[in-house]
């Protein structure tokens, strides 16, 4: 399988945030989920690898192309909606596209009228009249309009209601089976169980991890009342919650012996999560 | 670039930027500081430059299939077209002026500047300031745009009390002539070189700066 991007040790420094050798890579025709609590360093690493932020060092390749060197041409092929975020508020969105299809050689119109009427988009209304939900689709209704093969999402399902996300969810699902390749970035982890096929997982501007989504989640076990552990059990725990039945806790999978009679299960993405980021 | 100077034309441009073009007219005013009318001109652009900012519209064309050079580049061939159009009025205006209206009251008797050569190359230093302290103030943040247009103000000021006081000084009077003067050639092409360089120059600076910036 060829790869649509490669990242090799990505850094970025901000007076009080590094971005500290981020190295991922994106299969084609595959759906990655960029996760990490916020201020982890996820919309750094998206804009650092559209050039938005100058990166203090590291290696992007799309497709194999270095951005630095094909830049136009990289940015042709790819398409970034970023939730919550919106251009030209007060016009109406036929005139926004009608300036954006200028830029793009693979401009389709039929595909802008078919993404029109699949998102039921208004070219009449302004962006401002849109939901957020709209404003979104509007962003990939424009990404898909010029054949993008890979869309950059920034946090595109924050401030959707749960129906509106499931939707969008289901469209990346759709877009991929067409042969797009997703990168998008959530802290709504619940949303990558649906589609993800693999997951970065950010920690203070490092990559804890970048794997297949079920290889990460066989990984852990949860162990519920874990409210009396010992104490070499209690050196086992990853991390430690405490709920409205007790505390739970997050082990890996070769410590189970050490918790049978707790019978440990499989975690969800969201519990391994919230586990891994408890303090300590 | 064509493209992009279209889309800032279309997309980014406040409509009040082009009634600004309007303000050449003040080339007619007399007994005005009509130096001021290249102030306004530049007023008018500033209100792009809000716009664009209010509009994400720095983010949207770093993201369209094109160099950061040439997000600066556009964005200076908006702000050249825009003087160009209002500088060519002010020229026919400033013809008019020097010929059939030179010796009609009240230009005749005009205190301040007359709309002379002297004039259009004050008005070109205005403009060669706003495209050197404004534009690469502007692009050292690609945000902030109070304190370059601040300072802008400041300087053309005193651009337009030093075209007033000139003329009267000893042996000046000729710059504030109603009719075409040798030594109004001076500062016109004083204003031409400015212009030409400090646009060039400011250019070159603001693409420097903005190829570093993170947005």
């Amino acid at each position: 399988m060829s790869m649509a991007l490669e990242v090799t040790d990505l850094c970025k420094d901000y007076p009080t945030f590094h971005l500290r050798n981020v190295s991922f890579s994106l299969e084609e025709g595959s759906i990655m989920g960029l996760i990490g609590r916020n201020g982890a360093g996820k919309t750094t690493t998206l804009k650092s690898l559209l050039g938005l932020v100058r990166p203090a060092s590291g290696r992007i390749l799309f497709w194999g192309m270095d951005f630095a060197d094909h830049e136009a041409e990289i940015k042709q092929r790819i398409g970034y909606v970023v939730g919550g975020t919106s251009y030209y508020q007060r016009r109406k969105i036929g005139e926004i596209a009608h300036v954006t299809r200028l830029f793009y050689q693979n401009w389709d119109d039929g595909q802008y009228r078919h993404c029109l009427d699949e998102f039921s988009l208004d070219e009449n209304k302004c962006l401002l009249e849109l939901s957020e939900g709209m404003k979104v689709k509007f962003n990939l209704a424009l990404a898909l309009s010029h054949h993008a093969e890979l869309l950059i999402l920034d946090e595109p399902t924050s401030g959707l209601d749960p129906v509106s996300r499931e939707e969008l969810l289901e469209l990346f699902m759709d877009l991929v089976d067409r042969g797009a390749t997703i990168l998008f970035s959530t802290h709504i982890i619940s949303d990558l169980e649906k589609c993800a096929d693999g997951i970065t997982y950010l920690h203070e501007g490092r990559v804890l991890t970048s794997e297949g989504l079920s290889t990460f989640r066989e990984k852990y076990r949860l162990v519920t009342h874990a409210d009396d552990l010992s104490d070499t059990q209690k050196e086992r725990v990853l991390g430690i919650r405490r709920n409205r039945e007790g505390h739970t806790a997050l082990i890996l999978k070769e410590d189970v012996s050490a918790f049978t009679e707790l019978s440990p299960d499989i975690p969800d993405l969201e519990t391994i999560m919230s586990h891994l980021e408890a303090e300590e | 670039m064509k493209t992009l100077l279209r889309k800032e034309m279309t997309l980014t441009a406040a409509p009040i930027t082009y009634f600004f073009i309007a303000f050449a007219v003040m080339t007619m005013f007399p007994g005005y500081p009509i130096v001021m009318s290249g102030f306004f001109t530049c007023l008018g652009i500033l209100y792009t430059f809000q716009f664009a900012r209010e509009y994400n519209d720095i983010l949207y064309t770093a993201l369209l299939p094109v160099s950061r050079d040439d997000v600066v580049r556009a964005k200076f061939a908006f702000t050249v077209c825009i003087e160009a159009m209002t500088f060519l009025i002010t020229i026919i205006l400033a013809i008019v002026r020097m010929t059939a209206l030179a010796n009609v009251e009240p230009y005749a008797s005009n205190p301040l500047m007359g709309a002379n050569l002297a004039f259009l190359g004050y008005v070109l230093i205005v403009y060669a300031l706003f495209n050197t302290v404004f534009l690469s103030g502007f692009f050292k943040t690609a945000y902030k745009y109070g304190r370059p247009f601040i300072v802008f103000c400041v300087v053309s000021f005193v651009v337009a009390a030093v075209g007033e006081v000139l003329p009267h000084l000893p042996g000046l009077g000729a710059l504030g002539a109603t009719t075409a003067e040798p030594l109004q050639g001076v500062v016109l092409a004083v204003g031409i070189l400015s212009f030409a360089l400090g646009t060039a120059c400011s250019l070159r600076a603001s693409m420097r700066s903005f190829s570093r910036i993170d947005l």
